[in-house]
């Protein structure tokens, strides 16, 4: 999303309202938002909060369905390091966030719209503090740009691929002691997520719109051409994706299943 | 959904706390105008006896089949009106809590309109929720009458004695070839001066005699299996390995005392620079000899440091062991960071007792901070009287020992009191250390599944209101094991721990978590990373798919949010459980569809 700070401006002006959906641990930062209630701790009124009994319940899929479906912001606040209810459920969190993060920005969306904070149950201050700059931030950043019509593509395939065993597998198997180099397996964990948004994408738009040539593939997905090639290779190993016949000189493909 | 749905919604006004800031009238019209739901009222006060009967009354009436409550947090009410849709008939897992008073009207006085929208939105989403919501059961187990105790020491005799006298078989099992734990190794207790032996020797006594206790020394635990209610211990003893079948766990293994680095304030260098305990030791043979001065320097390896949260935490499962033995053998060097709560009653016990017997030693405590609490401020004034010197020095210049002239040690500090430095020639330095968790201690509660805290030590369930249960259900603690004690404290958590397993024992059942984890084992390619992460060992994989029992699961749904195949959920908390409220708030045109 490119934005100036005109845009910005007039966003404030018009009286832009955030919309912010939080989901608060049952044991820590839900108790936190009612004590900033019985502390009478003011904050504006533009949070929802959805309370889930762990931070480390949070798919990052809850995430990403939660902007898609037009959340000018999302605040996931659980327990502070070493008080999680279920022992290590925040841990789990804080290490998915690094990628939550990353797939956001990828679907052309600031990442300052997810935000991941430890709030415990005697932080009602610290609570209405957050509410309070959170509900700033988002009205700097504007709404949404899924409510404006915004291309939503790419953030339908990170759903999908984070729906799919590669990219969790990968994920998962980070909460995990890995044999490798932390940094070299986030690395390896990011181009894995590339391009399993890409072939997701790719599926997408055959499921769609099917049957497809590698050139009209790459014209719906915004993609180059040679690599749309390498993941129909890819697909087509897998048995996810077939030709379907020819046109114009050219493969057309199907999805399989 | 093969019955319709039909949602009943109570709007509470609580008095003018929510009445007062929402337009309670114009909340329950618009709930009203929501699909699905047959019926909204509202009333003064919901959780009153008029509110409740007016609630059953409707679920009657209007045939209602979910129940949606807005007023205040579910943390303190939802188990009010869950019980009030039982009492209906209404299985209680179908009822659902909107939260305008906490999070709406409490927060937003001054916005009146605003507050009254967003409670609109919070009792919208609460019914999107409502509608998806299925009937759960809490799973009820059978609670065997019988309990392990893991460790002889005053607290675990204390609860296997407590236990025993209430009808309940006892297994008692001690590490050491003897009973007594610590305490049978002290000499004198403070404040009484009783001999350590007056207290521990007739407790050990009515341990070995008590009939429904089997007690086996020089033994350990060497696995344990089942859950609250059932569980199987493997003990490891003289006799070799041996199954007891127990319904209740209390774990009181204690901890152990700070060893100084060699070399810290010449400690294992000068033979004169002893520790507390060991001065203890010697008070008792007389071995301590007519000295003319002797220097005690508090919190040595106490208050120092920082341990990292993730220290403890983030243990793989594999090389536990060997991350351990890192990080004690860190903190002996770095010191521990919490205060150990009995060392200074102990240094006064011990300067007191050096008077009482030699007047004319002069004894010297060199302190940063003195904690003396209770009636233990009394104890310091009988030392004070009996000119016991307390020295306070500044953080920044802790006490060192300076040099060794014809026998005596040199230690110098600086007075903060004076504002001058001091030195004193002591025939003995005594250095007071904290008590701290041991090896053998963690390693039981990563067995048992226990989690440590940042200081080291295990972890109650809660600090303030449930101080000795721990996250694992039937299975609690006692003694120092959950920090520093002394004894009158050790015996309470003894007793404590005692009364917690006996509730359980007593009812003979316990229900257990509902929110569970589910597995859809046809969709289960059984890799093994629920296995892995649970906290609980409730996921276990059998013939290659993962099995999850529910008795051991608590719930937080981490296995649900990392299964590569998505085919484990949540009950109460699903993926579309959770989504049907952003979507209520959100698109609430789609949501209201089907």
């Amino acid at each position: 999303m490119v934005k100036d700070a005109f845009a910005d401006e007039t966003m404030a002006e018009k009286g832009f309202e955030p919309l912010i959906v939080a989901y608060c641990c049952n044991w820590c930062s839900y108790a936190g938002a009612d004590l900033a209630g019985t502390s009478r701790f003011e904050y504006p009124t533009n949070i929802r909060i959805v309370r889930i009994m762990c931070t480390g319940r949070m798919d990052p899929t809850l995430v990403f369905e939660t902007l898609r479906m037009g959340a000018d912001g999302v605040l996931i606040a659980g327990c502070h390091p070493g008080d999680c209810h279920y022992q290590k459920g925040n841990f789990m969190m804080e290490k998915r966030f690094d990628y939550l993060k990353k797939a956001v920005k990828s679907m052309g969306l600031e990442p300052e719209r997810v935000r991941l904070e430890w709030i415990s149950a005697s932080e009602g201050g610290k609570w209405s503090a957050l509410a309070r700059e959170m509900v700033q931030e988002i009205k700097r950043l504007g709404p949404n740009p899924f409510k404006s019509g915004a291309d939503p593509k790419k953030t339908d395939a990170m759903i999908d691929a984070f729906k799919a065993q590669r990219l969790r597998w990968v994920v998962g198997r980070s909460q995990i002691k890995v044999e490798i180099e932390e940094e070299k397996y986030r690395r390896t964990v990011d181009s894995i997520m590339s391009a399993e948004v890409e072939r997701h994408m790719i599926t997408r738009a055959l499921r769609e719109n099917g049957p497809l040539t590698t050139g009209e593939l790459a014209k719906l997905t915004a993609l180059r051409p040679s690599t749309i090639v390498q993941h129909l290779v890819t697909l087509r190993k897998d048995g996810k994706v077939g030709e379907a016949g020819q046109k114009d000189d050219q493969y057309t493909y199907k999805l399989t299943t | 959904m093969a019955e319709k749905t039909r949602v009943g919604v109570f709007v509470c006004s609580c008095g003018t706390n929510i009445g007062g800031v929402v337009d309670v009238s114009a909340v329950t019209e618009y709930a009203k105008s929501i699909p699905r739901v047959i019926h909204a009222e509202h009333n003064l006060y919901m959780c009153s006896e008029a509110g409740l009967t007016s609630i059953k009354e409707s679920i009657k009436a209007h045939s209602l089949n979910r129940v949606v409550v807005a007023s205040c947090t579910p943390r303190t009410h939802e188990p009010l009106f869950r019980k009030a849709c039982e009492e209906a008939g209404l299985n209680q897992y179908l009822f659902e809590m909107a939260n305008i008073r906490e999070h709406d009207s409490w927060v937003h006085p001054h916005e009146k309109k605003k507050a009254t929208e967003k409670a609109k939105d919070i009792v919208r989403m609460a019914v999107g929720k409502a509608v998806l919501l299925e009937p759960q059961t809490e799973p009820e187990v059978e609670v065997k009458g019988s309990a392990l105790v893991i460790g002889g020491g005053v607290a675990g005799m204390t609860a296997a004695l407590s236990m025993a006298s209430q009808g309940f078989k006892v297994y008692l099992i001690e590490k050491e070839a003897e009973l007594g734990g610590q305490t049978r190794k002290l000499f004198k207790l403070y404040p009484t001066l009783a001999n350590a032996s007056e207290v521990v020797e007739p407790m050990i006594e009515a341990v070995k005699t008590n009939r429904n206790i089997e007690l086996a020394t020089s033994t350990t635990l060497k696995d344990i299996f089942g859950y609250v209610g059932n569980f199987k211990a493997v003990t490891a003893g003289p006799d070799g390995d041996k199954e007891i079948d127990v319904g209740t766990i209390i774990v009181a293994p204690g901890s152990s005392n700070y060893t100084p680095p060699k070399g810290l304030h010449e400690y294992g260098v000068n033979e004169r620079v002893i520790t507390q305990r060991e001065l203890d030791q010697k008070l008792k043979n007389g071995e301590i000899g007519l000295a003319e001065r002797i220097v005690m320097i508090q919190c040595v390896g106490a208050r120092k440091g920082e341990i990292k949260p993730s220290e403890f935490e983030a243990f793989p499962k594999s090389d536990t062991a060997e991350l351990l033995r890192k990080i004690l053998k860190a903190r002996k060097e770095e010191g521990w960071p919490y205060c150990s709560r009995i060392c200074c009653m102990n240094a006064i016990k011990n300067a007191i007792l050096i008077k009482e017997t030699s007047p004319k030693t002069d004894v010297v405590v060199m302190f940063g901070d003195l904690r003396v609490y209770k009636e233990y401020e009394d104890f310091y004034r009988r030392a004070r009287d009996m000119e016991v010197r307390f020295i306070r020095h500044i953080e920044e210049a802790r006490p060192e020992i300076t040099q060794t002239l014809q026998g005596k040690l040199q230690v110098s500090a600086y007075d903060a009191l004076s504002g001058m430095e001091v030195t004193f020639a002591a025939d003995w330095v005594v250095l007071s250390t904290p008590l701290i968790p041991s090896k053998d201690e963690i390693m039981l509660a990563r067995m048992l599944k226990i989690p440590i805290g940042t200081d080291g030590f295990v972890m109650e369930a809660h600090l303030k209101l449930r101080p000795v249960d721990t996250n694992v259900d039937g299975v609690f603690i006692a003694g120092t094991v959950s920090g520093p004690k002394d004894v009158s404290e050790s015996v309470i958590s003894g007793e404590a721990a005692a009364a917690r397993a006996s509730i359980l024992m007593g009812n003979g059942k316990v229900k257990t978590e509902a929110i569970t984890a589910v597995v859809d084992e046809s969709q289960c390619i059984g890799c093994g990373l629920c296995e892995e992460i649970c906290p609980y060992g409730a996921p276990k994989i059998e013939d290659g798919k993962s099995k999850i029992r529910e008795v051991l699961c608590r719930g937080c749904g981490s296995c649900a949010a990392e299964c590569p195949k998505r085919t484990i959920t949540m009950h109460h908390y699903g993926d579309h459980q959770i989504l049907a409220q952003v979507r209520a708030l959100l698109v609430p045109s789609i949501a209201q569809e089907d």
